[in-house]
């Protein structure tokens, strides 16, 4: 956590004196941490997460010079996020069904929940090779396209696709006891 | 569109941001609607024309100094409520100390004065209008502070309005002085207070709905 305030921050100064490649930066790393905020706020897969995370994105950056330079960066930027969030769900009529937390919450690796999840994840992704299993966490997990994927590891997007389906369906057999879908 | 994409666009021809943006935004907005309340107030009501006596006195000092004190202490709660994640932290204290002062000095001159016409300095001869002038005076700021807000990023809607609107009632007030003989430190207690709070209220109230951004 201080450590993303301090790199966060430094970026976030470095954007608010005119540099474009910080800027560009900061709001990449932000992109990541609200998508998973706003994912496990309002469930994964939520089509609306995404169109959030752009529309925060939107205010960090149309709306910095609101940033004051006396005070922590992340505490900023969750207000916005927290801020965009209470409006998609006042829009929307809901009242959040958990409590929002803390500053920490956007800025923290997901706890104990993403571990456990983690771990479990690789323990499945052991199984299959190690390119395979590589492949298949960018497709399936991380989000990247086929194409994305295939350029990131030096491989067509046939074998890309051969492989991650292999690779899904050997994981099927093992784990999921025979079924296929 | 993609989010990559939308960062790109966001950051191609990057320019440098004042850190006076937010200050000068809020003052721009708030002069623009303090000189158009200060025309209304002459067109309409007329500066009062026994000023250059009156400032000669104590009292129309007092007036000056209480709406103004208010307008100083709302002004920079403004400013940090516009940010997000703003509050008025330590100015609500700020905030209570001008009316504390004409609070105490309005009772101990009521307790002091004769039973007779303790009602007449409650009520001078404008108690039933001076609030709603202030409300109408403070208006045209209010619209300023709002206009400001929406520039800005305040993340608490109804603390927002509630500041923006008791910043232009406190204005309002400032420049009602300019208008109203009224002269008991009771009568400005009651009335000119009345007249920040209806402001300070409306705002409330209309905030989550008039700052959304």
């Amino acid at each position: 956590m201080d450590q993303t305030e301090a790199r966060l921050r430094a970026l976030m100064l470095a954007g608010l004196a005119g540099d474009a490649a910080a800027h560009r930066a900061l709001l990449a790393e932000l992109g990541r941490l609200l998508r998973r905020y706003y994912a496990r706020r309002l469930g994964f897969g939520a089509p609306e997460a995404e169109d959030l995370v752009q529309e925060t994105l939107i205010a960090v950056h149309t709306r910095r010079a609101t940033y004051d330079p006396q005070q922590p960066f992340t505490a900023w930027a969750y207000a916005i996020a927290r801020y965009k969030m209470i409006d998609h769900l006042r829009r929307m009529k809901v009242r959040p069904s958990s409590p929002l937390e803390e500053a920490g919450d956007l800025f923290t690796d997901g706890g104990a929940e993403d571990l456990v999840v983690k771990r479990d994840l690789d323990r499945v992704l052991a199984q299959v090779s190690a390119r395979t299993g590589a492949l298949i966490r960018d497709v399936k997990v991380e989000g990247l396209s086929t194409r994305e994927a295939a350029e990131k590891h030096g491989l067509s997007e046939t074998a890309v696709k051969v492989a991650v389906h292999r690779g899904l369906k050997a994981l099927t057999s093992k784990f999921g006891g025979g079924r296929e879908d | 569109m993609k989010t990559d994409d939308l960062i790109e666009k966001l950051s191609a021809g990057l320019e440098p941001a004042s850190p006076w943006w937010v200050t000068r935004r809020i003052l721009i907005g708030l002069g623009c609607g303090a000189l158009f309340s200060a025309l209304l107030m002459i067109v309409w009501l007329g500066v009062r024309p026994d000023l250059m006596d009156a400032m000669t006195g104590t009292m129309f000092w007092m007036k000056f100094g209480y709406t103004l004190a208010c307008s100083a202490v709302l002004v920079a709660a403004l400013i940090r409520v516009a940010r997000p994640g703003g509050s008025m932290g330590s100015l609500a204290w700020a905030l209570a100390a001008p009316f504390a002062l004409v609070g105490g000095m309005a009772l101990w001159r009521l307790a002091n004065a004769e039973p007779v016409i303790r009602y007449g300095m409650l009520m001078g001869d404008s108690a039933e209008v001076c609030p709603w002038r202030i409300a109408v005076l403070s208006l045209p700021i209010f619209a300023g502070a709002v206009w400001a807000l929406r520039g800005l990023a305040p993340t608490r809607l109804v603390l927002s309005g509630f500041v923006a609107g008791g910043c232009a009632g406190a204005m309002g007030a400032w420049i009602y002085a300019f208008h109203c003989n009224e002269s008991a430190a009771a009568f400005v207690a009651l009335w000119y207070t009345a007249g920040m709070a209806v402001v300070a209220l409306l705002g409330a109230l209309a905030g989550r709905r008039l700052l959304r951004w």
